[in-house]
């Protein structure tokens, strides 16, 4: 079994084909609703998965935001191809080593899941055959695309979805390896690697969600598996180990449906609703007093294998339930699960000798309000039954938080991609190449090798500053005058865990400049290293100035003496303004004074200051 | 001079038909292996598409070096695994609808093989495509020509509208003509003037979007059209589009009051002079306003027209000359002015001339809202007495294509100016309510 892995990231160039800003926004200034149409192919064809999801008739809501326009909302037709995000794109094939294409043809990917407004994704290759040397072995990198990111799934509604235009036309780079990874462990540091190759360019986004990753996973004979979606890399190899799991459950299963002779599902669907409806109690009978019906299926000779499996997760009915999940039903009964339910061994017997069944035939119930739909969901059941006695048919599956996966949808065949004539080629020169080659941003492992001599960094650090992208502000700050390890150390360890904290998802809401002050007051002394937390903190709960974020954190500013010899310069240098107007010159000294101190020491305590100040002015005159 | 006389690959190569499969090789050693598809009419100099087997096209720009050999067929035709037949339409009682086409697409088929977009024809195929149609009734399908929408002439207009006159003589209930968008308001409106005794709607209807995409507008447009053809209230010719960027709002606007006024938005159709007659929500047509009812009379097509007619929009900086040259062969020129139904004093010479010697002059106002009135300013007095027609809230759109008509039923000016200021299908509009512009 192998596994490939696909590595999407969000630039942040400005978003694909228009010139929106690659930002999300909750800014929804109005709504919409569309209906999607499946497109029909040239020889009658209608691709299974555009099938899928026309047929349950949704209504897709839409919120336009601030970060979206006309194009989004496909009222405008799409402007040409975003040079920025072209040029991430061709410097990531030159890092990797790939062919990049001498024309880039952007051609329409149809999806009818609502979540392109258009009804395709716009995509377009970018380069093939490239390389990626991890962990002392060499991967294939397969192909390099450059995509638009769909809409952001908001909710479900009452008759379909509502989707966010924010995210959608955001660039999207794909990386695609071959399926020569062999295990979860190593599908990680290779997606670690891509991540950090990705930063380099300094072009992407970042942030939650800015990157996912897509496990392929491929059986010896069978069909490609895509689990779209893993979020976190750590999960990477739990999931890649599970799917691999679930294959050889499923491919154990078929070798025994073939041993006893089982065949595809030929038989009608039959009503049973009146049959059920005699025998049925609890949940069951309450769905029919409802209007329900009960359609059954006969799967022949599967009794018994249908919940089975040494892990009793990876069971062929689960898949099957997930057919039907997909057909828009809650799921569905079958045989393995009965007695249950609400239906006692003999019911389970007449409904047996009703349907007409062998003792080996198994088969499944599904209930549902519309007799359409439950028909469409048993065809799914059904083909996904004749699929298990040949294998593991290709799917793409959505992760799900406990390192299982669910069926999401059919992989897409091949007839569901043609030209965007909207947008003209893009001719690649040899020149524009040679250009981009001059420039390309420093690789990882250089730039991890170059801060170790550099800075004397322990390789870790300078491993982990590479990988958060994180290694340019270092630079930034030690160009600025600050010590190399009290930045590392700021940078992976006090800046995260304030982040963190703060519960924020988004950049951090320092400057470069605030974080500059904040090493500097600490070399001076201003606080102590221990402090540093802290003052962060304030920074990033938005202090206003630096100085008030000193003081938020505890540590006010000069000793108490100090204040009085401000106060005395302060006085004494308008000496003559005291001797004139005495009392009156109070205010104006308070002003200059708080002025001074910029602050960092309360109302009263400068009150009381000035007053003896002037206290002391006055003694002097007198005496 | 080459060691190698190696022959330079192109040639071959760009002459290989369409979905050949081949196997392209570089001389850095790359390999690419793919179907031959059809050359984009933007590509570069020796560019070779192909589209690879994950479906992506991708051009090659095929140096003299390549090396490329030309692949057999799969053994095994593609598994049709994953495709699955359109569904047989259902067929209805009731009165029919006739469906006039004019060319523009308005259902499409896809060949994922070369990328190209064809477009479906034959009524049986169209009306398996959009089953919904003939929910409430049969459709019946009659091509007329097929012609872009802007090659389209006003000639065509005239066909147009005795095909209308012939569909519902043959019993039809209504008529939808399906129509590209970008002229579609310059038919409607030579159709309002044109058709007489309409027994039931007559109904232009377009797309925005290519029916090759799953997001077009136009089944949905076209369902809420034949669903207004139905409607026994309403006998004139109407436009209906979506009114909104959803798709479950339609606008059903009065033929000679509606423009397109925006290049590609869903919405880009608004009635200019008055209200929308009406609107299709959730499957539901209200109607408000007057519409035109249904006449009593056979309907007919009050041809001639006559197309020696000319429309200008004025701007600073046009020429008289070019103007008057322009109107030299004219019978009738209508001037979409500035403001109120102004133009530059500097062309009243021309336009003297050409009512000198028996052409029409008609004004109105390029602002696309609002009434040319030629009492308010000196420039419009003086225009009027220049012989200028003023007509008053008219589209300039609206007052050529009643000038066609206009010309082909008088041979005197007099003749003309009364036809085109006298209303005829209900296209002025004497009040302007106030409220949010349309």
């Amino acid at each position: 079994m192998k596994v490939g892995l696909e590595v999407h990231q969000q630039l942040a160039t400005g978003k694909l084909f228009c010139a929106c800003p690659s930002e999300f926004s909750e800014e929804v200034r109005h709504t919409f609703s569309r209906r999607l149409r499946a497109a029909g192919g040239e020889n009658r064809a209608v691709d299974a998965a555009a099938t899928l999801q026309a047929e349950r008739g949704l209504v897709y809501s839409y919120e336009s935001t601030a970060s979206d326009c006309l194009v989004e909302m496909d009222e405008e037709p799409p402007h040409p191809l975003n040079g920025a995000a072209l040029d991430t794109a061709l410097q990531l094939a030159l890092l990797l080593e790939a062919r990049p294409v001498d024309e880039v043809e952007v051609m329409r990917k149809i999806v009818v899941d609502g979540s392109n407004t258009s009804g395709f994704q716009r995509t377009a290759l970018i380069a093939t055959g490239g390389h990626l040397d991890v962990g002392g072995r060499r991967h294939a990198i397969d192909t390099i695309c450059l995509e638009e990111d769909a809409a952001r799934r908001i909710a479900d509604s009452k008759e379909g979805v509502i989707y966010r235009l924010d995210r959608l036309g955001i660039p999207l780079i794909e990386i695609a390896t071959g399926p020569d990874i062999s295990d979860g462990r190593e599908a990680r540091e290779v997606a670690e690697e891509i991540g950090a190759l990705l930063r380099a360019t300094g072009r992407v986004r970042r942030g939650i969600g800015t990157i996912r990753e897509d496990l392929n996973v491929s059986t010896e004979g069978g069909r490609r598996i895509e689990i779209k979606g893993v979020q976190e890399l750590r999960k990477i190899q739990e999931y890649a180990d599970r799917e691999v799991g679930r294959q050889q459950t499923l491919l154990a299963v078929r070798d025994q449906l073939l041993a006893r002779g089982a065949t595809a599902p030929s038989g009608p669907v039959r009503d049973v609703t009146s049959v059920v409806g005699e025998l049925a109690s609890g949940p069951l009978a309450g769905a029919l007093r409802k209007g329900n019906v009960v359609l059954s299926l006969t799967l022949p000779r599967f009794a018994g294998l249908l919940r089975s499996g040494a892990n009793s997760d990876e069971r062929l009915g689960r898949e099957l339930s997930e057919q039907a999940r997909a057909a828009g039903l809650g799921g569905l009964l079958h045989s393995d699960e009965l007695p249950g339910h609400g239906l006692g061994p003999d019911d389970v017997e007449r409904l047996r000798r009703a349907l007409s069944l062998g003792e080996q035939d198994g088969f499944v119930l599904v209930v549902d309000r519309s007799r359409e739909r439950a028909e469409a969901a048993l065809r799914r059941v059904s083909a996904r039954a004749a699929a298990a006695l040949e294998g593991i048919p290709g799917e793409t599956r959505d992760p799900l938080p406990d390192g299982r996966s669910r069926f999401s949808r059919p992989l897409p065949g091949r007839d569901r991609m043609y030209p965007e004539t909207d947008i003209p080629p893009v001719t690649i020169t040899a020149e524009h190449l040679a250009e981009l080659r001059a420039h390309l941003p420093e690789r990882p492992a250089t730039r991890r090798d170059r801060l170790v001599a550099s800075y004397h960094l322990p390789p870790e650090i300078a491993g982990q500053l590479v990988a958060s992208g994180d290694a340019d502000l270092l630079e930034d700050l030690v160009r600025r005058g600050r010590s190399p390890g009290p930045v590392a150390r700021l940078l992976t360890q006090e800046l995260p865990v304030g982040i963190t904290a703060g519960a924020s998802e988004s950049e951090p809401r320092v400057t470069v400049e605030q974080l500059d002050e904040l090493l500097a007051a600490a070399e001076e002394g201003r606080f102590s290293k221990e402090g540093i937390p802290a003052v962060l903190a304030a920074l990033l709960a938005g202090a206003p100035t630096f100085d008030t974020a000193v003081e938020r954190a505890g540590f006010t500013g000069p000793p108490v003496d100090d204040l009085d010899v401000v106060a005395d310069r302060i006085v004494r240098a308008n000496s003559r303004v005291v001797q004139e107007r005495g009392e009156a010159a109070f205010s104006a000294l308070m002003g200059d004074v708080m002025r001074e101190v910029r602050g960092r020491r309360d109302g009263k305590e400068v009150a009381e200051a000035v007053r003896r100040a002037i206290v002391r002015l006055r003694a002097e005159g007198d005496g | 001079m080459s060691d190698v006389d190696q022959k330079d690959p192109w040639p071959p190569l760009s002459s290989l038909p369409m979905g050949r499969r081949v196997e392209i090789s570089d001389p850095a050693g790359s390999v690419w292996r793919g179907t031959v598809v059809p050359h984009h009419d933007f590509s570069g100099d020796r560019i070779l598409q192909i589209k690879l087997a994950s479906g992506y096209n991708v051009g090659l720009r095929i140096g003299p070096n390549f090396t490329f050999r030309l692949l057999e067929e799969p053994a095994s035709p593609a598994a049709p695994t994953t495709s699955v037949p359109l569904p047989a339409p259902h067929l209805a009682e009731g009165p029919w609808v006739a469906l006039l086409t004019t060319g523009g697409t308005i259902a499409s088929r896809v060949d994922y093989e070369t990328g190209g977009v064809r477009p479906v024809s034959g009524e049986a195929e169209i009306l398996a495509f959009y089953p919904e149609l003939q929910r409430a009734g049969q459709v019946h399908i009659v091509p007329v020509f097929d012609r872009l929408s802007e090659e389209i002439r006003p000639e065509d207009w005239a066909e147009l509208g005795s095909r209308v006159v012939e569909s519902f003589r043959a019993g039809a209930c209504g008529v939808v003509i399906a129509h590209g968008t970008d002229t579609l308001g310059f038919t409607a409106a030579a159709l309002s003037f044109l058709l007489v005794n309409l027994p039931g709607p007559v109904v232009l209807v377009g797309a925005q979007r290519s029916p090759d995409r799953p997001s077009s507008d136009g089944p949905s447009n076209l369902s809420a059209a034949v669903q207004v053809a139905r409607d026994p209230r309403i006998g004139e010719v109407v436009v209906v589009m979506h009114a909104g960027p959803s798709d479950s709002r339609f606008a059903v606007h009065r033929g000679n009051w509606v423009r397109k006024m925006h290049s590609s938005r869903r919405d880009a159709f608004e009635s200019r002079n008055g209200p929308a007659l009406g609107w299709v929500e959730d499957g539901r047509l209200t109607l408000e306003g007057t519409v035109q009812p249904p006449a009593e009379g056979p309907p007919r097509c009050d041809l001639p027209i006559d197309t020696r007619a000319g429309l200008l929009w004025f701007y600073p900086g046009l020429a008289p000359e070019g103007a008057s040259a322009f109107a030299r062969e004219l019978r009738g020129i209508v001037l979409a002015g500035t403001g109120l139904g102004h133009v530059s004093a500097a062309h009243l010479g021309w336009i003297r001339e050409a009512v000198g010697r028996g052409a029409v002059v008609a004004m109105t106002t390029q602002c696309l809202g609002g009434r040319a009135d030629p009492y308010v300013y000196a420039t419009g007095r003086e225009l009027l007495q220049a012989g200028v027609l003023y007509l008053d809230d008219l589209l300039p759109e609206t007052a050529y294509a009643k000038l066609v008509w206009a010309l082909g039923h008088s041979t005197t000016p007099d003749g003309v100016r009364a036809l085109l200021r006298t209303p005829r299908a209900a296209e002025f509009l004497d009040r302007h309510p106030g409220g949010a512009p349309p």
